[in-house]
Protein backbone atom coordinates (compact mmCIF):
# COMPACT_ATOMS: atom_id res chain seq x y z
CA UNK A 1 0.00 0.00 0.00
CA UNK A 2 2.30 2.16 0.81
CA UNK A 3 4.50 1.90 -1.87
CA UNK A 4 1.89 2.21 -4.54
CA UNK A 5 1.37 5.73 -2.79
CA UNK A 6 5.06 6.22 -2.65
CA UNK A 7 4.23 5.85 -6.40
CA UNK A 8 1.45 7.49 -7.15
CA UNK A 9 2.76 11.08 -5.23
CA UNK A 10 6.29 11.22 -6.41
CA UNK A 11 6.73 12.85 -9.16
CA UNK A 12 10.04 14.51 -10.74
CA UNK A 13 10.31 18.35 -10.28
CA UNK A 14 9.67 20.54 -13.10
CA UNK A 15 12.92 22.55 -12.70
CA UNK A 16 15.60 20.06 -12.57
CA UNK A 17 14.27 16.63 -12.66
CA UNK A 18 15.21 15.42 -9.10
CA UNK A 19 12.24 13.03 -7.08
CA UNK A 20 9.76 15.45 -5.61
CA UNK A 21 6.25 15.14 -4.44
CA UNK A 22 5.65 18.56 -5.06
CA UNK A 23 5.46 20.28 -8.66
CA UNK A 24 8.92 22.01 -7.48
CA UNK A 25 11.43 20.04 -5.33
CA UNK A 26 12.79 21.07 -1.59
CA UNK A 27 16.41 21.96 -3.14
CA UNK A 28 14.93 24.03 -6.00
CA UNK A 29 12.35 25.74 -3.54
CA UNK A 30 15.29 26.41 -0.54
CA UNK A 31 15.95 30.20 -0.22
CA UNK A 32 19.27 29.83 1.01
CA UNK A 33 20.68 27.93 -1.69
CA UNK A 34 22.77 29.43 -4.09
CA UNK A 35 21.41 29.44 -7.26
CA UNK A 36 24.07 30.42 -9.37
CA UNK A 37 25.72 27.60 -9.10
CA UNK A 38 24.25 24.10 -10.68
CA UNK A 39 25.21 20.56 -10.63
CA UNK A 40 24.64 18.38 -13.22
CA UNK A 41 24.22 14.50 -12.56
CA UNK A 42 23.05 11.64 -13.83
CA UNK A 43 20.36 10.29 -11.84
CA UNK A 44 18.31 11.29 -8.53
CA UNK A 45 20.35 8.73 -6.65
CA UNK A 46 24.04 11.05 -7.25
CA UNK A 47 21.70 13.57 -5.40
CA UNK A 48 21.00 12.20 -2.81
CA UNK A 49 24.96 11.03 -2.71
CA UNK A 50 26.04 14.45 -2.81
CA UNK A 51 23.59 16.03 -0.35
CA UNK A 52 24.62 13.49 1.86
CA UNK A 53 27.90 15.39 2.26
CA UNK A 54 26.37 18.75 2.93
CA UNK A 55 28.87 20.70 1.62
CA UNK A 56 27.13 21.66 -1.55
CA UNK A 57 25.45 24.89 -0.95
CA UNK A 58 24.38 25.31 -4.78
CA UNK A 59 21.31 24.04 -7.11
CA UNK A 60 21.32 20.65 -9.24
CA UNK A 61 20.48 19.33 -12.24
CA UNK A 62 19.00 15.97 -12.92
CA UNK A 63 19.65 14.45 -16.90
CA UNK A 64 17.90 10.99 -16.06
CA UNK A 65 20.33 9.05 -17.75
CA UNK A 66 23.18 9.11 -19.77
CA UNK A 67 24.15 8.98 -23.37
CA UNK A 68 24.29 5.76 -24.52
CA UNK A 69 23.18 4.80 -28.27
CA UNK A 70 23.52 0.90 -27.36
CA UNK A 71 20.12 1.64 -25.22
CA UNK A 72 18.56 3.70 -27.59
CA UNK A 73 19.57 7.06 -25.54
CA UNK A 74 20.79 10.02 -27.04
CA UNK A 75 20.69 14.06 -26.27
CA UNK A 76 16.90 13.94 -26.70
CA UNK A 77 16.58 11.32 -24.44
CA UNK A 78 18.16 13.61 -21.35
CA UNK A 79 17.19 16.80 -19.83
CA UNK A 80 19.29 18.53 -21.76
CA UNK A 81 17.56 21.27 -23.36
CA UNK A 82 16.11 22.12 -20.11
CA UNK A 83 19.38 22.42 -18.82
CA UNK A 84 20.69 24.64 -21.56
CA UNK A 85 17.60 26.73 -21.06
CA UNK A 86 18.29 27.35 -17.65
CA UNK A 87 21.75 27.93 -17.98
CA UNK A 88 21.16 30.70 -20.89
CA UNK A 89 18.45 32.64 -19.32
CA UNK A 90 19.28 32.25 -15.27
CA UNK A 91 22.41 34.18 -14.00
CA UNK A 92 24.39 30.85 -13.62
CA UNK A 93 27.78 31.39 -12.18
CA UNK A 94 29.28 28.07 -12.75
CA UNK A 95 27.83 24.33 -13.78
CA UNK A 96 29.72 21.67 -12.34
CA UNK A 97 29.78 18.62 -14.05
CA UNK A 98 29.39 15.14 -11.73
CA UNK A 99 29.23 12.37 -13.65
CA UNK A 100 31.07 9.17 -13.27
CA UNK A 101 33.78 8.73 -15.06
CA UNK A 102 32.85 5.62 -17.72
CA UNK A 103 32.81 5.75 -21.51
CA UNK A 104 29.44 6.96 -21.57
CA UNK A 105 29.45 9.41 -18.96
CA UNK A 106 32.37 10.91 -20.25
CA UNK A 107 30.87 11.62 -23.91
CA UNK A 108 27.56 12.87 -21.64
CA UNK A 109 30.20 14.82 -20.02
CA UNK A 110 32.07 16.22 -23.24
CA UNK A 111 28.83 16.68 -25.02
CA UNK A 112 27.11 18.88 -22.13
CA UNK A 113 30.04 20.57 -21.25
CA UNK A 114 30.15 22.02 -24.91
CA UNK A 115 26.77 23.00 -25.05
CA UNK A 116 27.21 25.39 -21.83
CA UNK A 117 30.14 26.50 -21.85
CA UNK A 118 29.46 29.61 -23.95
CA UNK A 119 26.97 30.79 -21.66
CA UNK A 120 28.67 29.91 -17.65
CA UNK A 121 31.96 28.69 -16.40
CA UNK A 122 31.94 24.73 -16.50
CA UNK A 123 33.65 22.75 -14.18
CA UNK A 124 34.23 18.66 -13.93
CA UNK A 125 34.73 16.96 -10.21
CA UNK A 126 38.25 15.86 -9.21
CA UNK A 127 38.80 11.56 -9.88
CA UNK A 128 41.56 10.29 -7.75
CA UNK A 129 42.22 8.95 -4.65
CA UNK A 130 39.68 7.94 -1.68
CA UNK A 131 40.67 9.50 1.70
CA UNK A 132 42.42 7.29 3.78
CA UNK A 133 43.42 4.93 0.76
CA UNK A 134 47.33 4.58 1.11
CA UNK A 135 48.82 5.74 -2.58
CA UNK A 136 50.57 2.19 -2.76
CA UNK A 137 47.35 -0.11 -2.64
CA UNK A 138 45.58 2.28 -5.05
CA UNK A 139 44.61 0.84 -8.22
CA UNK A 140 46.29 1.23 -11.17
CA UNK A 141 42.93 2.82 -13.31
CA UNK A 142 42.20 5.14 -10.41
CA UNK A 143 45.99 6.24 -10.28
CA UNK A 144 46.54 7.08 -13.96
CA UNK A 145 42.89 8.85 -13.49
CA UNK A 146 44.43 10.80 -10.66
CA UNK A 147 47.53 11.45 -12.54
CA UNK A 148 45.40 12.76 -15.34
CA UNK A 149 43.52 15.70 -13.15
CA UNK A 150 46.98 16.03 -11.46
CA UNK A 151 47.45 20.13 -10.63
CA UNK A 152 49.98 22.87 -9.59
CA UNK A 153 50.63 23.42 -5.79
CA UNK A 154 49.14 25.87 -4.39
CA UNK B 1 57.73 -17.67 -10.23
CA UNK B 2 56.97 -21.01 -9.37
CA UNK B 3 52.99 -22.65 -9.13
CA UNK B 4 53.14 -25.03 -6.25
CA UNK B 5 49.78 -26.15 -6.57
CA UNK B 6 46.33 -26.18 -8.74
CA UNK B 7 43.18 -26.92 -6.64
CA UNK B 8 39.99 -27.26 -8.97
CA UNK B 9 36.31 -28.14 -7.42
CA UNK B 10 33.74 -28.54 -9.85
CA UNK B 11 35.85 -27.51 -12.88
CA UNK B 12 34.93 -28.73 -16.51
CA UNK B 13 34.93 -32.64 -15.94
CA UNK B 14 36.66 -32.12 -12.55
CA UNK B 15 34.52 -33.07 -9.58
CA UNK B 16 37.52 -31.86 -6.60
CA UNK B 17 40.80 -32.01 -7.56
CA UNK B 18 44.14 -30.93 -6.18
CA UNK B 19 47.50 -30.91 -7.48
CA UNK B 20 51.11 -30.53 -6.26
CA UNK B 21 53.88 -29.79 -9.08
CA UNK B 22 57.14 -31.35 -7.76
CA UNK B 23 59.37 -30.41 -10.59
CA UNK B 24 60.46 -27.90 -13.35
CA UNK B 25 58.65 -29.75 -16.22
CA UNK B 26 54.97 -31.38 -15.45
CA UNK B 27 54.02 -33.96 -18.24
CA UNK B 28 49.94 -34.34 -18.40
CA UNK B 29 49.32 -37.32 -20.67
CA UNK B 30 46.13 -38.85 -21.37
CA UNK B 31 44.16 -39.80 -24.23
CA UNK B 32 41.60 -37.41 -26.05
CA UNK B 33 38.95 -35.14 -24.15
CA UNK B 34 40.43 -36.65 -20.68
CA UNK B 35 40.47 -33.20 -19.12
CA UNK B 36 44.36 -32.55 -19.95
CA UNK B 37 43.76 -29.00 -21.84
CA UNK B 38 41.17 -28.35 -18.84
CA UNK B 39 44.44 -28.20 -16.24
CA UNK B 40 45.68 -25.48 -18.55
CA UNK B 41 42.55 -23.99 -19.18
CA UNK B 42 42.72 -23.25 -15.58
CA UNK B 43 46.17 -21.97 -15.08
CA UNK B 44 45.86 -19.81 -18.17
CA UNK B 45 42.20 -18.63 -15.92
CA UNK B 46 44.36 -17.43 -13.01
CA UNK B 47 46.78 -15.71 -15.09
CA UNK B 48 44.53 -13.94 -17.41
CA UNK B 49 40.91 -14.31 -16.24
CA UNK B 50 40.44 -15.82 -19.39
CA UNK B 51 39.90 -18.89 -21.06
CA UNK B 52 40.70 -18.91 -24.80
CA UNK B 53 38.06 -21.73 -25.40
CA UNK B 54 35.06 -19.79 -24.31
CA UNK B 55 33.59 -16.62 -22.94
CA UNK B 56 30.46 -18.41 -20.76
CA UNK B 57 31.56 -19.12 -17.31
CA UNK B 58 28.67 -21.82 -17.16
CA UNK B 59 30.78 -24.08 -19.70
CA UNK B 60 33.40 -24.18 -16.97
CA UNK B 61 31.16 -25.65 -14.63
CA UNK B 62 30.58 -29.51 -14.13
CA UNK B 63 27.07 -30.08 -15.40
CA UNK B 64 24.84 -30.22 -12.61
CA UNK B 65 26.93 -27.70 -9.97
CA UNK B 66 25.62 -24.33 -9.02
CA UNK B 67 29.94 -23.18 -8.59
CA UNK B 68 33.18 -23.71 -10.08
CA UNK B 69 36.42 -22.78 -7.95
CA UNK B 70 39.86 -22.14 -9.31
CA UNK B 71 43.06 -22.24 -6.77
CA UNK B 72 46.48 -21.77 -6.62
CA UNK B 73 49.63 -21.41 -4.45
CA UNK B 74 52.57 -19.88 -6.38
CA UNK B 75 56.02 -18.54 -5.08
CA UNK B 76 57.04 -15.53 -6.47
CA UNK B 77 60.89 -13.86 -5.07
CA UNK B 78 58.11 -11.52 -3.04
CA UNK B 79 56.78 -14.00 -1.56
CA UNK B 80 54.35 -16.67 -1.24
CA UNK B 81 51.04 -15.61 -2.87
CA UNK B 82 47.45 -17.65 -2.87
CA UNK B 83 45.10 -17.32 -6.01
CA UNK B 84 41.63 -18.30 -5.75
CA UNK B 85 38.29 -17.68 -8.14
CA UNK B 86 35.05 -18.89 -8.13
CA UNK B 87 32.64 -19.30 -11.06
CA UNK B 88 28.78 -19.12 -10.83
CA UNK B 89 26.25 -20.81 -12.92
CA UNK B 90 24.27 -17.43 -11.91
CA UNK B 91 26.22 -14.49 -11.28
CA UNK B 92 29.39 -13.24 -11.28
CA UNK B 93 32.50 -13.88 -10.76
CA UNK B 94 34.40 -13.00 -7.80
CA UNK B 95 38.29 -13.58 -7.14
CA UNK B 96 40.60 -13.44 -4.02
CA UNK B 97 44.31 -13.18 -3.24
CA UNK B 98 45.86 -14.64 -0.42
CA UNK B 99 41.92 -15.31 1.24
CA UNK B 100 41.00 -10.86 0.41
CA UNK B 101 38.42 -10.61 -2.48
CA UNK B 102 39.31 -8.23 -4.82
CA UNK B 103 36.24 -5.63 -5.69
CA UNK B 104 38.26 -5.08 -8.81
CA UNK B 105 38.93 -8.23 -11.31
CA UNK B 106 41.48 -5.80 -12.36
CA UNK B 107 43.56 -6.06 -9.83
CA UNK B 108 44.07 -9.78 -9.93
CA UNK B 109 45.76 -9.53 -13.74
CA UNK B 110 49.38 -9.53 -13.22
CA UNK B 111 49.82 -11.70 -10.50
CA UNK B 112 50.72 -15.14 -12.52
CA UNK B 113 52.45 -14.40 -15.50
CA UNK B 114 52.45 -17.29 -18.26
CA UNK B 115 52.84 -18.11 -22.43
CA UNK B 116 50.96 -19.97 -23.89
CA UNK B 117 51.99 -22.05 -26.50
CA UNK B 118 48.84 -24.66 -28.20
CA UNK B 119 48.92 -26.01 -31.51
CA UNK B 120 46.22 -23.55 -32.19
CA UNK B 121 49.15 -20.99 -32.11
CA UNK B 122 51.28 -22.44 -34.85
CA UNK B 123 48.23 -20.73 -37.21
CA UNK B 124 49.15 -17.40 -36.17
CA UNK B 125 51.23 -16.03 -38.92
CA UNK B 126 48.95 -17.60 -41.69
CA UNK B 127 45.74 -17.54 -39.53
CA UNK B 128 43.45 -13.99 -39.84
CA UNK B 129 44.18 -10.38 -38.28
CA UNK B 130 42.27 -11.20 -35.04
CA UNK B 131 44.17 -14.07 -33.82
CA UNK B 132 47.46 -11.74 -34.09
CA UNK B 133 45.52 -8.78 -32.53
CA UNK B 134 44.09 -11.67 -29.90
CA UNK B 135 47.74 -12.79 -29.06
CA UNK B 136 49.19 -9.33 -28.88
CA UNK B 137 46.73 -7.57 -26.30
CA UNK B 138 47.33 -11.34 -24.05
CA UNK B 139 50.56 -10.14 -24.17
CA UNK B 140 50.26 -6.82 -23.26
CA UNK B 141 47.56 -7.28 -20.26
CA UNK B 142 50.55 -9.30 -18.81
CA UNK B 143 53.05 -6.67 -18.83
CA UNK B 144 51.12 -4.08 -18.21
CA UNK B 145 47.31 -4.68 -16.54
CA UNK B 146 45.91 -1.07 -16.90
CA UNK B 147 45.73 -2.11 -20.94
CA UNK B 148 42.96 -4.94 -20.28
CA UNK B 149 41.09 -1.25 -18.85
CA UNK B 150 42.47 0.40 -21.79
CA UNK B 151 41.50 -2.20 -23.99
CA UNK B 152 37.58 -2.49 -22.67
CA UNK B 153 37.01 1.28 -22.69
CA UNK B 154 37.84 1.44 -26.58
CA UNK B 155 35.64 -1.72 -27.07
CA UNK B 156 33.00 -0.11 -25.20
CA UNK B 157 33.10 3.31 -27.46
CA UNK B 158 33.57 1.05 -30.76
CA UNK B 159 29.90 -0.55 -29.73
CA UNK B 160 28.32 2.52 -28.88
CA UNK B 161 29.64 4.03 -31.29
CA UNK B 162 28.32 1.43 -34.29
CA UNK B 163 24.98 1.55 -32.18
CA UNK B 164 24.62 4.77 -33.13
CA UNK B 165 25.88 4.32 -37.29
CA UNK B 166 23.44 1.69 -37.32
CA UNK B 167 20.79 3.91 -35.65
CA UNK B 168 21.08 7.20 -38.08
CA UNK B 169 21.20 4.25 -40.82
CA UNK B 170 17.88 3.51 -40.33
CA UNK B 171 16.82 6.91 -39.56
CA UNK B 172 18.10 7.88 -43.01
CA UNK B 173 14.86 8.84 -44.68
CA UNK B 174 13.31 10.74 -41.78
CA UNK B 175 15.04 14.40 -41.54
CA UNK B 176 18.84 14.61 -40.22
CA UNK B 177 19.21 15.71 -36.17
CA UNK B 178 21.16 16.29 -33.64
CA UNK B 179 22.75 13.13 -34.96
CA UNK B 180 26.10 14.46 -36.42
CA UNK B 181 27.07 15.97 -33.53
CA UNK B 182 26.43 13.30 -31.61
CA UNK B 183 28.47 11.25 -33.89
CA UNK B 184 31.39 13.93 -33.20
CA UNK B 185 31.25 13.36 -29.69
CA UNK B 186 31.89 9.53 -30.24
CA UNK B 187 34.19 10.04 -33.15
CA UNK B 188 36.58 11.83 -30.03
CA UNK B 189 35.96 9.50 -28.15
CA UNK B 190 37.11 6.66 -30.60
CA UNK B 191 39.74 8.66 -31.31
CA UNK B 192 41.25 9.46 -27.63
CA UNK B 193 40.53 5.43 -26.52
CA UNK B 194 41.91 3.67 -29.86
CA UNK B 195 45.09 6.00 -29.97
CA UNK B 196 45.82 4.61 -26.76
CA UNK B 197 45.25 1.02 -27.47
CA UNK B 198 47.45 1.69 -30.85
CA UNK B 199 50.30 3.23 -29.35
CA UNK B 200 50.57 0.68 -26.54
CA UNK B 201 50.73 -2.32 -29.13
CA UNK B 202 53.08 -0.85 -31.21
CA UNK B 203 55.17 -0.15 -28.30
CA UNK B 204 55.43 -3.58 -26.95
CA UNK B 205 56.31 -4.91 -30.44
CA UNK B 206 59.23 -2.62 -30.84
CA UNK B 207 60.13 -4.11 -27.58
CA UNK B 208 59.22 -8.06 -28.18
CA UNK B 209 61.26 -7.82 -31.79
CA UNK B 210 65.09 -8.00 -30.92
CA UNK B 211 64.46 -10.86 -28.65
CA UNK B 212 62.04 -12.67 -31.64
CA UNK B 213 64.79 -11.75 -34.19
CA UNK B 214 67.86 -13.04 -32.12
CA UNK B 215 65.58 -16.71 -31.56
CA UNK B 216 64.23 -16.97 -35.16
CA UNK B 217 68.11 -16.63 -36.62
CA UNK B 218 69.18 -19.28 -33.41
CA UNK B 219 66.31 -21.93 -34.67
CA UNK B 220 66.51 -21.56 -38.58
CA UNK B 221 69.92 -20.94 -38.74
CA UNK B 222 70.14 -18.84 -40.88
CA UNK B 223 70.88 -14.80 -41.11
CA UNK B 224 67.65 -14.32 -42.64
CA UNK B 225 66.15 -10.39 -41.33
CA UNK B 226 63.29 -10.78 -39.09
CA UNK B 227 60.84 -7.74 -39.02
CA UNK B 228 57.72 -7.11 -37.08
CA UNK B 229 55.49 -4.23 -37.53
CA UNK B 230 52.32 -2.77 -36.04
CA UNK B 231 50.42 -2.03 -39.20
CA UNK B 232 47.84 0.86 -37.92
CA UNK B 233 45.25 1.51 -40.21
CA UNK B 234 45.24 4.89 -38.45
CA UNK B 235 49.28 6.70 -38.73
CA UNK B 236 50.52 9.94 -37.45
CA UNK B 237 54.12 11.20 -38.96
CA UNK B 238 55.03 12.51 -35.37
CA UNK B 239 54.76 10.21 -32.40
CA UNK B 240 52.63 11.49 -29.88
CA UNK B 241 48.61 11.18 -28.80
CA UNK B 242 47.85 14.31 -30.15
CA UNK B 243 49.03 13.96 -33.25
CA UNK B 244 47.71 10.01 -33.73
CA UNK B 245 44.42 11.06 -32.46
CA UNK B 246 44.23 14.26 -35.04
CA UNK B 247 45.56 11.42 -37.74
CA UNK B 248 42.49 9.29 -36.60
CA UNK B 249 40.03 12.05 -36.66
CA UNK B 250 40.99 12.92 -40.27
CA UNK B 251 40.78 9.17 -41.54
CA UNK B 252 37.05 8.97 -39.69
CA UNK B 253 36.00 11.91 -41.48
CA UNK B 254 37.41 10.36 -44.95
CA UNK B 255 35.74 7.20 -44.23
CA UNK B 256 32.97 8.81 -43.78
CA UNK B 257 30.75 8.06 -46.25
CA UNK B 258 31.47 4.08 -46.54
CA UNK B 259 30.74 4.30 -42.80
CA UNK B 260 27.40 5.57 -43.30
CA UNK B 261 26.17 3.04 -46.15
CA UNK B 262 27.56 -0.18 -43.60
CA UNK B 263 26.67 1.33 -40.56
CA UNK B 264 29.55 0.22 -38.49
CA UNK B 265 33.09 1.28 -37.85
CA UNK B 266 35.95 0.69 -39.77
CA UNK B 267 38.64 3.36 -38.56
CA UNK B 268 40.53 1.74 -35.86
CA UNK B 269 42.57 -0.63 -33.82
CA UNK B 270 39.90 -3.10 -33.64
CA UNK B 271 40.74 -3.57 -37.69
CA UNK B 272 44.87 -3.42 -37.24
CA UNK B 273 47.11 -6.12 -38.25
CA UNK B 274 50.52 -7.18 -37.35
CA UNK B 275 53.05 -7.68 -40.17
CA UNK B 276 55.40 -10.46 -40.48
CA UNK B 277 58.13 -9.79 -42.76
CA UNK B 278 61.20 -12.54 -43.80
CA UNK B 279 64.04 -10.40 -45.66
CA UNK B 280 61.36 -8.29 -46.72
CA UNK B 281 58.51 -10.55 -47.62
CA UNK B 282 55.46 -11.31 -45.50
CA UNK B 283 55.89 -14.08 -44.03
CA UNK B 284 52.66 -15.63 -44.56
CA UNK B 285 53.95 -16.17 -48.27
CA UNK B 286 57.11 -16.32 -48.04
CA UNK B 287 57.86 -19.99 -45.76
CA UNK B 288 56.80 -23.43 -45.98
CA UNK B 289 54.17 -24.56 -43.61
CA UNK B 290 57.75 -25.66 -41.01
CA UNK B 291 58.91 -22.06 -41.86
CA UNK B 292 55.89 -20.43 -40.17
CA UNK B 293 56.04 -22.61 -37.24
CA UNK B 294 60.15 -21.51 -36.68
CA UNK B 295 58.44 -18.48 -37.02
CA UNK B 296 55.62 -18.93 -34.05
CA UNK B 297 58.05 -20.84 -31.99
CA UNK B 298 60.49 -17.48 -31.70
CA UNK B 299 57.68 -15.30 -31.38
CA UNK B 300 56.93 -17.74 -28.01
CA UNK B 301 60.41 -17.90 -27.07
CA UNK B 302 60.61 -14.13 -27.21
CA UNK B 303 57.30 -13.44 -25.28
CA UNK B 304 59.08 -15.78 -22.82
CA UNK B 305 61.83 -14.04 -22.60
CA UNK B 306 60.29 -10.15 -22.11
CA UNK B 307 58.33 -11.33 -19.48
CA UNK B 308 60.50 -12.22 -17.93
CA UNK B 309 62.94 -8.77 -18.30
CA UNK B 310 59.23 -7.00 -17.35
CA UNK B 311 58.30 -8.93 -14.51
CA UNK B 312 62.15 -9.74 -13.13
CA UNK B 313 61.49 -13.04 -12.59
CA UNK B 314 60.48 -16.11 -15.50
CA UNK B 315 56.53 -17.05 -16.22
CA UNK B 316 54.98 -20.20 -16.66
CA UNK B 317 55.15 -21.77 -19.52
CA UNK B 318 51.71 -23.66 -20.72
CA UNK B 319 52.62 -25.98 -24.25
CA UNK B 320 49.03 -27.32 -24.45
CA UNK B 321 49.26 -30.55 -27.21
CA UNK B 322 51.89 -28.64 -29.38
CA UNK B 323 55.51 -30.73 -28.20
CA UNK B 324 54.64 -33.55 -31.14
CA UNK B 325 54.02 -31.14 -33.40
CA UNK B 326 57.46 -29.81 -33.24
CA UNK B 327 60.31 -31.81 -34.94
CA UNK B 328 63.38 -33.01 -32.74
CA UNK B 329 65.16 -29.92 -33.63
CA UNK B 330 62.83 -27.01 -32.67
CA UNK B 331 62.04 -29.63 -29.80
CA UNK B 332 65.31 -29.46 -28.97
CA UNK B 333 65.68 -26.13 -29.07
CA UNK B 334 62.64 -24.94 -27.15
CA UNK B 335 64.29 -27.29 -24.90
CA UNK B 336 67.82 -25.36 -24.36
CA UNK B 337 65.71 -22.53 -23.77
CA UNK B 338 63.60 -23.07 -21.18
CA UNK B 339 66.14 -25.55 -19.10
CA UNK B 340 64.70 -25.63 -15.80
CA UNK B 341 64.30 -21.77 -15.51
CA UNK B 342 60.85 -21.85 -16.58
CA UNK B 343 58.20 -24.42 -14.86
CA UNK B 344 56.64 -25.41 -17.43
CA UNK B 345 53.22 -28.01 -17.90
CA UNK B 346 53.16 -29.73 -21.02
CA UNK B 347 50.01 -31.67 -22.33
CA UNK B 348 50.24 -34.94 -24.86
CA UNK B 349 48.32 -38.20 -25.47
CA UNK B 350 51.27 -39.97 -25.78
CA UNK B 351 55.12 -39.76 -23.97
CA UNK B 352 56.57 -41.32 -27.57
CA UNK B 353 56.68 -38.42 -29.39
CA UNK B 354 58.96 -36.42 -27.84
CA UNK B 355 62.76 -36.27 -26.77
CA UNK B 356 64.00 -38.24 -23.78
CA UNK B 357 65.14 -35.46 -22.50
CA UNK B 358 62.39 -33.99 -22.11
CA UNK B 359 60.82 -36.63 -19.61
CA UNK B 360 64.34 -36.65 -17.42
CA UNK B 361 63.56 -35.74 -14.40
CA UNK B 362 59.86 -34.43 -15.33
CA UNK B 363 56.68 -35.02 -13.32
CA UNK B 364 54.28 -37.35 -15.24
CA UNK B 365 50.80 -37.96 -14.76
CA UNK B 366 48.30 -39.04 -16.36
CA UNK B 367 44.98 -37.76 -16.86
CA UNK B 368 42.22 -40.06 -16.70
CA UNK B 369 37.90 -38.71 -17.32
CA UNK B 370 38.90 -35.96 -14.84
CA UNK B 371 41.26 -38.29 -12.36
CA UNK B 372 44.79 -37.54 -11.75
CA UNK B 373 47.27 -40.27 -11.23
CA UNK B 374 51.45 -39.71 -10.20
CA UNK B 375 53.47 -42.20 -12.35
CA UNK B 376 56.65 -42.93 -11.59
CA UNK B 377 59.63 -40.76 -12.82
CA UNK B 378 61.71 -42.38 -16.03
Amino acid sequence: MALVEAKLQVGYCSVCGHLSAEPVCDICRAPNRDSKTICIVADSRDVIALEKTREYRGKYHVLGGLISPIDGIGPEQLSIQQLVRRVSQQKVEEAILAISPSVEGETTTLYVGHLLKPFTRVTRIAFGLPMGGDLEYADEVTLARALEGRRDLE
Amino acid sequence: MYLRSLHLKHFRNYQAQSIEFTAAKTILIGNNAQGKSNLLEAVELLSSLKSHRTSRDRDLILDGELFSQVGGQLEKDTGSIELAMTLRQNGRRTVALNSISLRRQLDFLGTLNMVQFSSLDLDLVRGGPDQRRQWLDALLIQLEPIYAYVLQQYNQVLRQRNALLKAIQKSAAHPPHSSSSELALWDAQLAIAGSRVIRRRARVLDRLVPFARSWHQTISGSTEVLEIRYASNVTADEDTPEALQQAFLEKIQQRSLPEHYQGTTLVGPHRDEVDFTINQTPARQYGSQGQQRTLVLALKLAELKLIEDVIGEPPLLLLDDVLAELDLNRQNQLLDAIQDRFQTLITSTHLGSFDAQWINSAQILEVKAGTLLEQESF
